[in-house]
Parts: structure tokens; sequence; C-alpha cells
């Protein structure tokens, strides 16, 4: 729970900060702006009308500007400011302070209070100042409709960062509830499978489409990883029970053996029997060299693949059992149907693995005189499969012999042959291909594509 | 003149083992526990062959043969590790060892090596590239490929025709089914059947049928001899 307070939080708050800041850039800019251009207006007007008046006091001097300033307010304006001050700052005639608060000097602009006393004490005001003969022409506005439009536009704005912090929060929230579930399904997956379970997965939002956003992306790369950890646990799961199971019966005839060697008597039956002890040793041996090789071929890079043509190596094994076949009262076929080009195997490994496809045929298949190494190209890659024509595998059973790459029952008296199953599914899996079981109708088709 | 032996090995029970086992096949044996010690004896010269161990104190087994390799010293050594899957054989080959056995293994499996690897370095110092093996009255032709026996063609395919020729070269000597496995095929697992022992039936039969003494022997335990007395 904490993981989803803070990562909701933390998106809450960003969405929040960052719609603020949006906000707060875009309103400061307007204001600034709107402010800015009220007062240029200001003062293009006041220049304009104080030039106007000068040019009247110019043709006419001080009487006829007096008679313009009266006449200079359109109906209605009472904010704008005219008059004619003297030396001293007394008004001498117009619409302003009786006297004038700012120094008499040539301004071209101003912004400030024009009287110290009523209500002029009270508003700035923009303002010309220009000498005529010896008196001052005033020439202004308050700014108070300026001030009661950015009151107005401050307030609009401050509504609207209000707002959009509102806005910022809603869509924090929902996003932040939106990434947290996806997670949180996530997270459960995980959890399973950190306390064992590792059959769950995570649901796709977009199963079906190949452009699945980025959390269904994680999710693939999770359940696929879950898939590997899964068939992984399994097959050491598989190897370690058939392992202790396989191990019992040579020990246990070891120790049988050993047990009757000790008590013979002559001589020369201790030893034959001492070297029967020799050949359950071996076996047991054996198997634990192909546990390693199993697990080591888990971690086999591919710099150990040399370049081998798969018909030489399906020659190679295959005239190192036909004898072995023959002698076994065994039709043995070595049937290259295509010669691809030489690619990288580990031909050691690949070899055992046909070796070991090979015993097994020859020990479960004997009853069927025929035993087939077959090199094919298929639609998935090269197929190297071993055939014979005994018993077979039933359908059903099939599965199950693959699943747990374990014997069948009916198999449990031959040793070994569990752990032989599982270095061909590892070599498989090596190699990037698979191994896989079919009838041969009748008998058993072992069969290794590598692509 | 005895050949000497240096077993570079730090687990003191195989050590001990290995050296009681070849003092009675003959051989002076000189032990040492570490690499480092190992590399300082070897780089004498005076050993006819060097076993060693792979997971040693102070230097490394492989190291050590790469370091005797460097020195320009060419004893035949072999690598005795517990490690053995295949690849780890094909590092130890690749530092220059000239053969690889697993622990656990049988003395037979160790002294038949040891044997081979001491004749070889011997025949190759000794002579000339040979172009015809004989062994009693049998007599094979290495350039015409071609096998008599008392004047009497035997024809063999081609690859009994290497696993013959390769027990003439071992003449006299034990060669074992891994020893073969490894040679004849270059296979470094253990197949498990017999296929061995069908091989060298066959074989067996081709050079023994119709003349009056074995030539092909099994020694049990061990391997196979081709020796004109049992």
């Amino acid at each position: 729970m904490k993981l989803r307070l803070t990562i909701s939080a933390r998106i809450a708050l960003l969405s929040v900060v960052l719609a603020l800041l949006s906000n707060l850039v875009l309103v400061g800019f307007i204001w600034k702006q709107t402010s800015a251009d009220a007062v240029a207006a200001l003062h293009r007007e006041i220049v304009e009308q104080a030039d106007a008046l000068r040019a009247v006091w110019r043709t006419g001097a001080l009487p006829a500007l007096a008679d313009a300033i009266t006449h200079a307010r359109e109906p209605g304006d009472v904010t704008l400011v005219l008059a004619i001050y003297d030396s001293r700052g007394h008004r001498m005639a117009g619409y302003a302070p009786r006297h004038l608060a700012v120094p008499l000097a040539d301004t071209p602009f101003r912004i400030a209070m024009l009287g110290g006393e009523g209500v002029w004490a009270s508003r700035e005001a923009g303002y010309t100042l220009h000498p005529i003969g010896d008196d001052w022409l005033l020439v202004g506005r308050p700014l108070d409709l300026i001030e009661a439009q950015q009151i107005a536009i401050e307030r609009a704005l401050a509504l609207a960062v209000f707002l959009s912090l509102m806005l910022g929060v809603g869509t924090g929230l929902v996003l932040a509830h939106y990434v947290a579930g996806r997670l949180n399904t996530i997270v459960a997956v995980i959890d399973a499978a950190g306390e064992g379970d590792l059959t769950r997965r995570v649901s796709l939002v977009r199963a079906d489409s190949d452009e699945g956003d980025a959390f269904d992306r994680l999710a693939e790369r999770l359940n696929a990883m879950l898939g590997k950890i899964e068939q992984l646990m399994a097959e050491l799961r598989v190897v370690t029970d058939s392992l202790a199971h396989d191990l019992r019966s040579p020990l246990a005839r070891l120790r049988t053996k050993t047990e009757q060697a000790v008590l013979i008597a002559d001589p020369h039956q201790r030893e034959a029997a001492l070297g029967g002890l020799l050949v359950e040793t071996d076996l047991i041996m054996r198997m634990l060299t192909m546990v390693i090789e199993i697990s080591r071929s888990e971690s086999v890079t591919r710099d150990r693949f040399t370049l081998v043509a798969p018909a030489d190596l399906v020659e190679e094994i295959g005239e190192l059992y036909a004898p072995v076949a023959e002698d076994a009262g065994l039709r043995f076929l070595i049937e290259v149907e295509d010669r691809p080009a030489p690619l990288p195997l580990h031909r050691e490994l690949m070899s055992q693995a046909l070796s070991n496809l090979i015993d097994n045929a020859l020990k479960h298949g004997a009853s069927g005189a025929q035993v087939t190494l077959r090199l094919s190209r298929g639609l998935e890659g090269i197929v190297f499969q071993v055939e014979d024509r005994g018993p077979g595998i039933a359908a059903a059973d099939r599965a199950q012999a693959l699943k747990r790459f374990g014997r069948l029952d009916t198999a449990r008296t031959t040793p070994g042959a569990g752990l032989g199953m599982a270095l061909i599914e590892a070599v498989a899996r090596l190699h990037g291909g698979r191994f896989e079981l079919a009838d041969n109708a009748p008998g058993l088709i072992a069969r290794l594509v590598i692509p | 003149m005895s050949r000497k032996i240096l077993i570079v090995e730090d687990d003191a029970s195989t050590a001990a083992y290995v050296a009681k086992g070849l003092a009675e096949a003959g051989y002076a044996v000189e032990q040492c526990g570490d690499g480092r010690d190992g590399l300082f004896l070897a780089s004498e010269g005076i050993f006819d062959l060097i076993i060693a161990d792979r997971m040693l104190p102070r230097l490394d087994g492989l190291a050590m043969v790469s370091a005797i390799r460097a020195a320009g010293i060419s004893t035949p050594v072999l690598i005795l590790s517990a490690l053995a899957t295949v690849d780890d054989r094909v590092d130890g080959l690749k530092a220059g060892a000239d053969d690889y056995l697993c622990k656990p293994f049988s003395f037979a499996e160790l002294s038949a090596r040891i044997e081979a690897l001491v004749r070889r370095s011997d025949r190759t110092a000794s002579e000339p590239t040979r172009t015809k093996l004989s062994v009693g009255d049998l007599e094979i032709d290495l350039l015409a490929r071609t096998v008599t026996r008392a004047g009497k063609i035997i024809p063999v395919g081609a690859r009994e025709f290497n696993l013959l020729e390769f027990l003439a070269r071992h003449a006299g000597q034990v060669v074992t089914r891994t020893m073969m496995l490894e040679k004849i095929w270059n296979y470094h697992f253990d197949p498990g059947s017999n296929v061995v022992d069908v091989h060298i039936g066959r074989l067996r039969r081709k050079l023994e049928e119709g003349f009056g003494t074995p030539i092909l022997h099994t020694v049990r335990g061990a391997g196979y001899r081709l020796a004109v007395e049992g």
C-alpha cells in the first residue's frame, strides 16, 4: 500500500504543479500584457492631446489655450485632466488639483499622484507637463479605469488559477488511480510469484492488438519471464525427482552386491563380484555426469557452438549405433533426406541427445524390428528424428511424457531414461528448438526440431 | 631408467592413491600440492608426464598448464578433474593439456592413458612418420589403407580401419573404450550402451576368424589390447 500512496501522490502532485505552473505563466503574461497595453494607449492619448493644445497655444497664446481647454473634454468624459499652472504651481484654468504636487519640470510622461489633497491624493494618474512661456500645461488622466480593468482581469485570472488547480488535482487523482490500478495488477502477480505461486499472469488490457501500451509491454515481458521461471523450476524439480528416484535402484543394487561380495569366500568369485560393483558405480557416475551436463546446458553460451553439417552429425552418430542395432536384431536405417548447409551447433550435446534418442528407441522399440534415424527439413527448421516400430506412447500419455520429460510408469524398469529425456529437452532449448513426440503408426517418432 | 611423473594435486587421498598405483607400475613419482610449486617443478623439464588437477590452490591448473606451454616445455600433461562436462574438457585441451580424465576415474583408465601419452612422446622423438604398422602377422598399410594378416587381405570399412590403426599404434598397450570414443569418433560423452564393444567385436571377427591365434584381446575391467600374446 505504501507503494500505491507514494506513486499516486507523486503523480497527482506532479500534474497539479504542472497545471498550476503553466497557468501561472499564461496568466502572468496576460496580466502584464493588458496592463502595458492600457498604459501605452493612455500615453498615446495624452501626448496627442498635449501636442494639440500646445499647437493652439503657439497660434493663439494663453486665451486661446484656455478656451480650447474648456472645450477639450468630450461630453461625458469627466476624467481627463487638463490645466494651466503658473510658475509657482497654482492652477490658472482647467480641470485639475488646485496645487500641483508633482515638480514643475518638462515631463514627457509619468505616473504619479497629481494633487496633495482630496480625491487627487488617492489616485494615480498618467500625465505630461510642458512649459508654455512662464506657465505650464498639464494633460493627464487618472489610472482608475485601467486599475478597474486590471482588477477585473485579476479576478478572472484568480478564478482561472483556482479552476486549473482543481482540474489539476482532479486529473492527478484520476491519473494516479489509473496508474496505480495498472501497477497493482502487476504487483499482485509479482507478489504471488514471490510467495511461490508461479502460475498467475498479468492480464493484458489490449491483448488482441500488437501495439499495447507501456504497461502491456511490461506485463508481457513479466509474463514471459514468469513462464520461463516456471518452466525451469518444473524441470529442476523433475530432474531432482528423477535423479533421486533413479539413484535409488543402482545404489540399492550396489549395496546388495557389496554385501554379497563381502560374504564370498572364493577369491575368484569375489573378484568377479567386485567387477559387478564397478559396473553399478559407473552407471551412477554416468547419471551424475548427465545431471551436470543438463544443468550446464542452461548456461552454455553460443561461443561453444561450432559450424557442423547436420548430415555429417547424423551419419556419424548413426554409424556408431548401426552395428549395435544390428547386433540386437533390428534393422537400422539412416535416412538423410536433405543436406542443409553447416550451421552453428553444439556438436557434442547434439550428438549426445541423438544418442539418447537412439538408445531409447533401441530399448523401448526393440519389438518393432526397425529403427530409423532421419534428417529432413521441415517448415520450422531442421528435423532430427528417430522412429521406431515398437509399442509407442499413447497420444494421451504423450503430453505427460513430454511435460514431465519423465518416464511413463510402464518404463519404470529401465534406469536413467528420465534424465535422458531431460537432457534432450535441454539440448533442444539450448539450440532454440523443441522436442516432440509423434505417432509412427505403429511406433513412436521422437523429433528434435532446430530452427 | 624409470620414467618420472609429476602429480600436482591438492587432495591428499587422491594424490596418494595415484602415486601408489603409479609407483607399483614402475614409475618414479613426485608430488606437490599447489599450482605454483607445480609450475616451478615442471619448468625443470625433467618429467616424462605431468598429472594435474584443475582446482588447485595458488595457481589454477589450467593457468599452470598454459604457463608451462608458454615456457616452451612440451612435457605431456594429463588433467585429472572433477569438472566433467564436455565444455570443461574442451577448455582443458585448449589450455594445452594432452588428455583429460574426469574424476572419479578407474585406475585402469588412468594407467592406459598415461602409457599412451608416455609412449607417444617416445615415438615422436625416435621414429619418423611410418607408412606401415605391423603386429605379429598383421600388417597395416597406412598409405593404401589395406590390412593383411599372414599375407591374406582382410576387407575393413573406413571406421574399422581407423580403429585398427589406433589399436596398432598402441600395440601391446591397453586401450580403453573412452579413449577410442574420443579419438576415433571424437565424442566426449558416454553413450551408455556397449557401442564400442560392438564395433570391436566386429573387427575382432574379421581379424581372427580363420586364423589360429587371437590377436585382439579383451582386458577385463579396462579395455582392449592388440598384441601377439594374450
